[in-house]
C-alpha cells in the first residue's frame, strides 16, 4: 500500500479519538459486567484495511498511548497490539477476505488475542495476586461484547479511512458493475 | 520489488517488537523516579486538562448509557437493602451506647490515634477508567495542585476505593483495590483478626483476606475494615487510616494453614463518579507516620516476613 500523509493523519486522529473516548466514556459503561475495549478493534481494522506495515505501526502507537495514559507497564500493550495489527494486515495481504462477516470474526479474534496476550504477559511479569476462575469468564465475556461492537466499529474505521485508500479492489469492482461496466469474467 | 517490500515489512515488524521489548525491560527495571516514569508523568500532565474537558463534554453520553444499567441494578437491590437497613439501625443504636465509654478510655490512656480526622479529604471527579481486567485503574481530575500525592488513600461514600499511584498538577491515577498491585492490611471488624486484603485477578467483585490466624472465628456477613498498618507482603506502601470499610465476608476458606476469607467490596467499583482522596499537610500525623514508614522500608525493616501487616501506627478501632 502506498503511504500518503493524509492517510497517516487520518489514522493518527482516529487512534487518539478512539483511545480517549475509550478511557473517558466506554470503559465507564460496563456491559454484562465487563468493559468494551475498542483498542484491539481499531488496530485490527486499520490492519485489515491498510496492510501489515501500517497495522503494526498503528498497533504500536495505540499500545504506547494506552500504556502512557493509564500508567501501565510501558511496552506491554505496544507489543500485543503490534502483533495484532500485523496479523490482521497479513490476513488482508494473503487472503483478502470479502465476506460481510469478516470484520466480526477478525474483531473477535483480535480481542481474544489481545486479552490472552495481556494475561500471558502479566503471568510472565509475575502477578502478585491469586488468579480466579472468574478470569476465564471475564475474558470470554470481553470477547463477546467486543464482537458485538465490531461491525459498527468497522463501519466507523472504514468510513474514516476510505477516502485515502487508493487500491481497494472491492470498491473498484463495485464501481465497475454499478456504472454499467463489464465484469472481469465477461470481458474474458 | 517484491523482495524489497517483504524485507521492509519484516524490518518494520522486527523494529517495533524490539522497541516494545526495550521499553518493557527498561520500564520494569527502573525506579519510579526513572526516565520512562517521568515521561509517563509528563504525558499525564499534558493530557489531564484535555481529558477533563472531554469528560465534561461527553458526560451526557455516559450518563445516558449508565442510566439504563443503574435502574435495573437499583430495582434488584431494593429488597435486600431494606433488610440491611433494619439490621444496621439496630447496630447503630448498640454502637452509640459503647461510644461514650470508648472515648472516655481514649482520654484516660492519652492514646494519640491516626483517624480520618487527621486527613484533609479532596473531592474529585472520575474522568477515565481502564478497560483492561489486568489494570484496575481510574483517572481523576484533582492532582498535586490540590494536595494529592502518590500513595494517598482514596475512598467514596461506601468504603475504600484504592490509592494514588501517579499524581500530576491537574490529575491523578488511582489503582483500585481490585488491582493486582494493591494489598491492604485489614482486619475483621468483629474479632479484630488482621490479614492482608488482595484482589482475585479477573474477579472485580471479590477480594480475598489472607494470612488470618488459623483459629480465627469468622462468620459470613462480617465487615472488614482497614487496620491502619502497612502490608509488607505486597508492593503497596500506602498507609490507610484504620477503620475504613472495605467489604463484607462472603465465604470462608478453611483449607489453608492460614485461614483466608472471600470479601465482597462495599464500594461499587464499576460505577465510580466521585471519590475523595485523603490528603495530609506537612507536619501532620499522617505525614510523620508516612515518612517513618518510608524510612523503615528503605532500611528493610518492614520487608521481613510474609505474614500479617506490621503495626506502624498506634491504632485501635479508629474511624
Amino acid at each position: 500500500m502506498t503511504l500518503s500523509g493524509s492517510l497517516v493523519a487520518r489514522i493518527a486522529v482516529l487512534v487518539v479519538v478512539v483511545v480517549f473516548f475509550q478511557i473517558g466514556v466506554v470503559s465507564e459503561v460496563p456491559v454484562l459486567g465487563v468493559a468494551v475495549d475498542l483498542s484491539p478493534l481499531v488496530v485490527a481494522f486499520v490492519g485489515l484495511l491498510c496492510g501489515s506495515t501500517l497495522g503494526a505501526a498503528t498497533g504500536f502507537a495505540v499500545g504506547l498511548l494506552v500504556d502512557l495514559a493509564l500508567v501501565q507497564t510501558l511496552g506491554v500493550a505496544s507489543l500485543i497490539f503490534t502483533l495484532v495489527g500485523y496479523w490482521c494486515g497479513r490476513l488482508r495481504e494473503l487472503r483478502d477476505p470479502q465476506a460481510t462477516l469478516t470484520p466480526l470474526l477478525v474483531g473477535a479474534a483480535a480481542s481474544a488475542a489481545a486479552t490472552v496476550g495481556y494475561s500471558l504477559m502479566e503471568f510472565l511479569l509475575g502477578v502478585d495476586a491469586p488468579v480466579s476462575l472468574e478470569l476465564l469468564r471475564q475474558i470470554v465475556l470481553g470477547v463477546v461484547v467486543n464482537t458485538v461492537v465490531a461491525l459498527p466499529m468497522w463501519a466507523i474505521v472504514r468510513r474514516t479511512l476510505e477516502p485515502d485508500l487508493p487500491d481497494d479492489p472491492r470498491r473498484r469492482r463495485r464501481r465497475a458493475y454499478t456504472t454499467g461496466g463489464l465484469s472481469p469474467l465477461s470481458r474474458a | 520489488m517484491y523482495d524489497k517490500t517483504v524485507r521492509r515489512r519484516r524490518a518494520v515488524l522486527a523494529l517495533l517488537v524490539v522497541l516494545s521489548l526495550i521499553l518493557l525491560t527498561a520500564y520494569f527495571g527502573e525506579a519510579t523516579n526513572g526516565g520512562l516514569h517521568s515521561v509517563q508523568r509528563g504525558f499525564l500532565t499534558v493530557v489531564s486538562p484535555i481529558q477533563d474537558g472531554a469528560n465534561k463534554a461527553l458526560k451526557p453520553v455516559r450518563d445516558l448509557f449508565g442510566w439504563f444499567g443503574d435502574t435495573l441494578h437499583a430495582k434488584s437491590q431494593v429488597g435486600e437493602l431494606r433488610k440491611q437497613n433494619d439490621k444496621l439501625r439496630k447496630e447503630v443504636i448498640a454502637n452509640r451506647a459503647n461510644e461514650h465509654g470508648y472515648h472516655e478510655l481514649l482520654g484516660l490512656y492519652h492514646l494519640d490515634q491516626l483517624t480520618l480526622n487527621n486527613y484533609r479529604p479532596v473531592t474529585a471527579t472520575v474522568v477515565g477508567k481502564s478497560p483492561n481486567i489486568w489494570y484496575q485503574t481510574i483517572w481523576i481530575d484533582k492532582g498535586t495542585s490540590s494536595g494529592v500525592q502518590k500513595n494517598d488513600p482514596v475512598i467514596n461514600s461506601e468504603g475504600l476505593v484504592g490509592k494514588v499511584v501517579q499524581a500530576v498538577p491537574d490529575g491523578a491515577v488511582i489503582d483500585l483495590i481490585t488491582d493486582s498491585e494493591v494489598g491492604v492490611s485489614a482486619r475483621i471488624n468483629g474479632t479484630g483478626a488482621t490479614g492482608v486484603i488482595q484482589p482475585k485477578v479477573g474477579d472485580p467483585n471479590d477480594l480475598v483476606l489472607q494470612y488470618l490466624p488459623a483459629n480465627t472465628s469468622v462468620t459470613k456477613g462480617e465487615y472488614v475494615v482497614t487496620s491502619g498498618t502497612v502490608s509488607p507482603s505486597s508492593q503497596d506502601n500506602s498507609l490507610y487510616p484504620p477503620g475504613i470499610a472495605i467489604g463484607q465476608v462472603s465465604s470462608v476458606d478453611e483449607e489453608s494453614a492460614y485461614k483466608s476469607v472471600n470479601v465482597h467490596p462495599l464500594a461499587n467499583l464499576h460505577n465510580l463518579d466521585v471519590v475523595q482522596v485523603l490528603t495530609y499537610t506537612q507536619g501532620s500525623k499522617p505525614a510523620r507516620l508516612t515518612s517513618l514508614q518510608a524510612g523503615l522500608s528503605s532500611s528493610g525493616l518492614t520487608g521481613a516476613g510474609g505474614g500479617e501487616g506490621n503495626q506502624l501506627a498506634s491504632t485501635g478501632a479508629g474511624g
